[in-house]
């Protein structure tokens, strides 16, 4: 990746963190990165917010069984 | 690519798990990726993942943003919000490599997750609100205070208004709970199966909770169903529009059903058929909002449902226009139950005279189907003569009628079928324009006119073909017609006065029938005179029929067209007993087909009074003038002068005096009347006539220009209405001037015999020699006379005078008195041409001044 393009790309992240902290979600850069990459290779926003409010809030529900899924 | 796609997504998710269960439970265990509790949430997220394939909001990056700032404001953090709109901006210009291209997601993201941890942080078992019930504020209304703190207190949902609210025992919820079931308890239907029965109420279908009233004539909620007021009227509304909906699809029902029955005409089928255009486009709005109505509203969080998309309250805003074009079909329905063709497209016409522009605009597209059917007939009409018109909706009408009679009574216009935008000089036009091409076709023989039409077409910019014209196009249908009728009508004239020399017979008419070719008339009545003085039943057609001919022959007439001289022929009226042939005989001209449309029977009869008036007096002048031949100072009356006693002397020269002068009177009279007659009347007619003839635009203006000189004619030559008593005066001195020639020839009759008898007993050689001038009456009667002597034949020639001058004096008196009163009656008489009669028979005054000197 050329220095252009990475340094667009930090920016980016770093706005989108400030924003996420006006916003108060609670989200740390990391976590932040990997699903900006998730929305840009096309996954649907309404579905990822769904993962990861499921996944934090893991101590209310017990592991469910889940029939095995197809992955798209 | 899409394998490499595929591992950075399984990849990444797992990162992503990994993060997020190690920020849960920063001290758990369970932080290897192969722990069982990492591989179920793995699972659970691919389930998550897979089943939300699509998003149901729509992407638009700067409507997300808006919407999280003014999320930000409501709840009290403008600096932030402010802060926000910054780094939006800079974010969103942040393009080309290495940045997110797809930043709709990502802000939506960060909403939606603050939303929810915002949601979740605050109360866990937060109910879900019924978004649909519109009261929910004024309720909360009361529970709120509006505070700048913010101490762990809730924000409402409120659109606009800031509304903090201390509420720590949760006051709020629980009212909100009672009301959610309250309303749960009063609506015992939900809203969206009242949805759904209003749109099938919307079609004429009648619905599980809304029927129709056939008393109340509307779709009603039944009483017995439980529904809040405020919904019961709701419905009600909505409800009209099925009504309507109802009333249309009834009658284009009734017309269909009708409409072999040829109840209904082509007018009302297109009638029909647009307004069945117009409801289709209502069945697709109505398939639209079904398949709505089952749609949920898309929210995306989860914790919050939502009723339907479609409440009544949307219903009703959806309805809105179909329900005015809904209405606006109605009233036209109604006002056109009992119209048929021309009518009922004025009807509309009328209707759409609106100034809301939805309105015209949907009648404006009515009235083109409606229009189509009748313009087609103008069009067929106009250029082809044609009247198809099988359910009577044009407005002309056409009856079976002789040909003679076609052009005055064959087609006329039925101003009841004449519609609103077309004007009645318009449609006067468009009725000739038919009348004359039928014309031409059935009278003419002509078949010209077809060429005519064609160029009108193209002239005015149409074509012959069908479907060329259309409502809103009235300047195209005017000067379509303009073009046409002015062809035509050229085209008729030329064939009238052409082919048919209209003119020539026009003229021929006057020469003969009111006797303006005069050495022929002088002719005829030559001949004539001893055959009309028999009773009328000795008298044979065939005879005067021959003495027609030969006038002809010895006169200028014969030079004329024998097509014209075939016309002309001699006429027997009916006659009874008594009558002589002069009451009886007339000419008569014999007009065929194209030419009796003009020269009809009552015109002919007009002429036929007007010849025998001109013939009348032709005849008594000819009598008057033969009295002359008889009063010529001759060597008869001179001899009888000469001869007789002193006695008889004076009377004699009376009597001739007053004979002459008797003679006089009358010729004046009669030279001055039959000047007047000929110059005045006839010939400054006919000028007027041939000037109105030149200028004839079409056969209607060439009808009335020859009614118009027939009726002057009439008028100013005293046969007139208004002048009835004017006439019978003139005939009774007709009749006194026949008197006085006949009294006139006895008188000369009786000198002459006076003559012989004299001329008999006194030297006969001496007069022999001088009476080989006389004329002999009769040498029987002198035989009786001879023998009496000079005595007796001047007292016989005493009497004789004697009883001649008193019939002399009595005629005298007579004649006066009828005279003055008819110069009485001239100048009350309204005609002003009259005027000019009494200018001419009163010249010096001299009646005027007698009748002053009477009185």
């Amino acid at each position: 990746m050329d220095p252009e393009a990475a340094r667009t790309a930090r920016e980016s992240l770093d706005l989108a963190f400030q924003m996420s902290n006006i916003l108060d979600t609670g989200l740390d850069r990391h976590t932040l990165s990997v699903l900006i990459a998730l929305c840009d290779l096309g996954l649907n926003p309404e579905a990822l917010t769904a993962v990861v409010k499921e996944l934090r809030r893991e101590p209310f529900s017990s592991a469910p069984v889940l029939p095995p899924s197809s992955f798209p | 690519m899409e394998e490499e796609d595929q591992q950075k997504l399984t990849d990444l998710v797992k990162e992503l798990i990994l993060r997020l269960l190690s920020c849960k439970s920063p001290n758990s265990a369970s932080q290897s990726p192969s722990s069982p509790h990492f591989q179920a949430s793995l699972r659970y997220a691919v389930r998550i993942l897979s089943s939300r394939l699509t998003p149901s909001v729509a992407p638009d990056a700067a409507a997300v943003a808006e919407s999280i700032k003014r999320h930000l404001a409501i709840h009290g953090k403008s600096s932030q919000a402010l802060t926000f709109a910054d780094l939006y901006s800079k974010f969103n210009s942040k393009t080309g490599p290495g940045s997110i291209n797809n930043k709709w997601a990502v802000l939506y993201l960060l909403k939606i997750i603050s939303e929810d941890r915002s949601l979740a942080g605050n109360d866990p078992n937060y109910p879900s609100l019924l978004p649909n019930i519109e009261c929910f504020e004024a309720e909360s209304g009361d529970k709120s205070r509006v505070s700048r703190e913010r101490e762990g207190g809730r924000v409402g949902w409120d659109k606009g208004v800031l509304l903090v609210s201390k509420d720590p025992e949760n006051l709020r919820q629980l009212a909100f709970k009672e009301y959610a079931d309250l309303v749960k308890e009063e609506n015992e239907v939900s809203e969206e199966l009242l949805v759904r029965d209003v749109l099938y109420a919307c079609q004429g279908i009648d619905g599980k909770y809304v029927k129709y009233g056939s008393i109340v004539d509307g779709y009603i909620l039944s009483d017995l169903v439980k529904v809040p007021r405020a919904t019961r009227t709701m419905v009600r509304k909505l409800c009209e529009l099925g009504w309507l909906f109802r009333k249309v699809k009834g009658y284009i029902s009734d017309s269909m059903d009708r409409f072999p029955g040829e109840d209904v005409g082509t007018v009302g089928q297109a009638f029909c058929a647009a307004l069945q255009d117009e409801l289709s486009e209502y069945y697709k709005l109505l398939a639209v909002l079904e398949s709505q109505s089952m749609n949920p509203i898309p929210l995306v969080s989860e914790s919050a449902s939502s009723g339907n998309y479609l409440t009544l309250r949307r219903l009703s805003v959806w309805l809105a226009e179909p329900l005015v074009k809904m209405r606006l079909m109605a009233v036209l329905v109604d006002k056109c139950r009992v119209l048929r063709g021309g009518a009922m497209a004025g009807a509309i016409h009328l209707q759409a005279q609106h100034g809301d522009l939805l309105v015209s605009e949907f009648m404006k597209r009515l009235l083109t189907r409606v229009c189509s059917p009748l313009f087609e007939m103008v069009r067929s009409w106009v250029l082809e003569g044609e009247l198809e018109d099988i359910f009577s909706e044009f407005f002309i009408v056409g009856q079976q009628v002789k040909a003679e009679s076609l052009w005055r009574e064959g087609y006329r216009l039925h101003s009841g079928m004449l519609p609103a935008f077309i004007s009645n000089s318009l449609a006067q036009r468009i009725l000739r324009t038919g009348k004359s091409i039928n014309f031409l076709r059935v009278c003419c023989d002509d078949r010209g006119w077809a060429e005519s039409a064609m160029e009108a077409a193209s002239a005015a910019g149409t074509t012959t073909r069908r479907g060329s014209l259309g409502y809103g196009e009235t300047g195209a249908l005017e000067s379509l017609i303009n073009e046409a009728a002015k062809r035509i009508d050229r085209h008729l004239l030329d064939v009238m006065y052409n082919r048919y020399k209209f003119k020539e017979h026009c003229l021929a008419i006057k020469r003969y029938l009111l006797l303006g070719q005069g050495d022929f008339v002088q002719y005829l009545m030559d001949i004539i005179w001893p055959e009309l003085s028999e009773p009328a039943n000795t008298i044979s057609s065939f005879k005067l029929a021959g003495l027609l001919e030969s006038a002809i022959r010895s006169s200028n007439a014969q030079y004329d067209d024998p097509e014209i001289l075939d016309r002309l022929r001699v006429k027997m009226m009916p006659h009874s007993a008594g009558d002589r042939g002069w009451d009886v005989f007339s000419l008569e001209y014999d007009p065929r087909v194209p030419l009796d449309t003009i020269f009809t029977e009552s015109v002919m009869v007009k002429y036929l009074r007007i010849f025998n008036f001109l013939w009348k007096l032709r005849r008594v002048e000819h009598a008057l003038i033969g009295a002359w031949k008889a009063m010529k100072p001759n060597s008869i009356t001179s001899q009888a002068f000469l001869k007789l006693q002193r006695a008889a002397k004076m009377p004699l020269l009376l009597t001739l005096r007053k004979c002459q002068v008797l003679w006089n009177e009358m010729n004046h009279f009669l030279t001055n009347l039959q000047d007047y007659i000929m110059f005045e009347v006839l010939e400054v007619s006919w000028l007027n006539f041939s000037h109105e003839m030149e200028v004839a635009k079409d056969l209607d203006d060439l009808l009335m220009a020859h009614e118009k000189y027939l009726n002057s004619i009439l008028e100013k030559s005293l046969l007139g209405e208004r002048s009835r008593a004017l006439h019978k005066s003139l005939f009774i001195l007709f009749d006194l001037i026949l008197r006085f020639r006949s009294h006139a020839d006895r008188l000369y009759e009786g000198i002459n015999e006076l003559q012989t008898r004299s001329g008999k007993s006194s030297l006969a050689s001496r007069d022999n020699k001088k009476s080989g001038q006389q004329r002999n009456e009769g040498p029987s009667k002198t035989s009786s006379w001879a023998s009496d002597g000079r005595k007796a034949l001047t007292q016989r020639a005493g009497e004789f005078l004697r009883n001649m001058q008193n019939d002399l004096d009595s005629l005298a008196k007579e004649y006066t008195t009828l005279l003055e009163g008819f110069l009485s009656q001239l100048p009350v008489q309204q005609h002003v041409d009259l005027k000019f009669l009494m200018f001419r028979l009163d010249f010096t005054e001299f009646y005027s001044r007698l009748g002053v000197n009477k009185c």
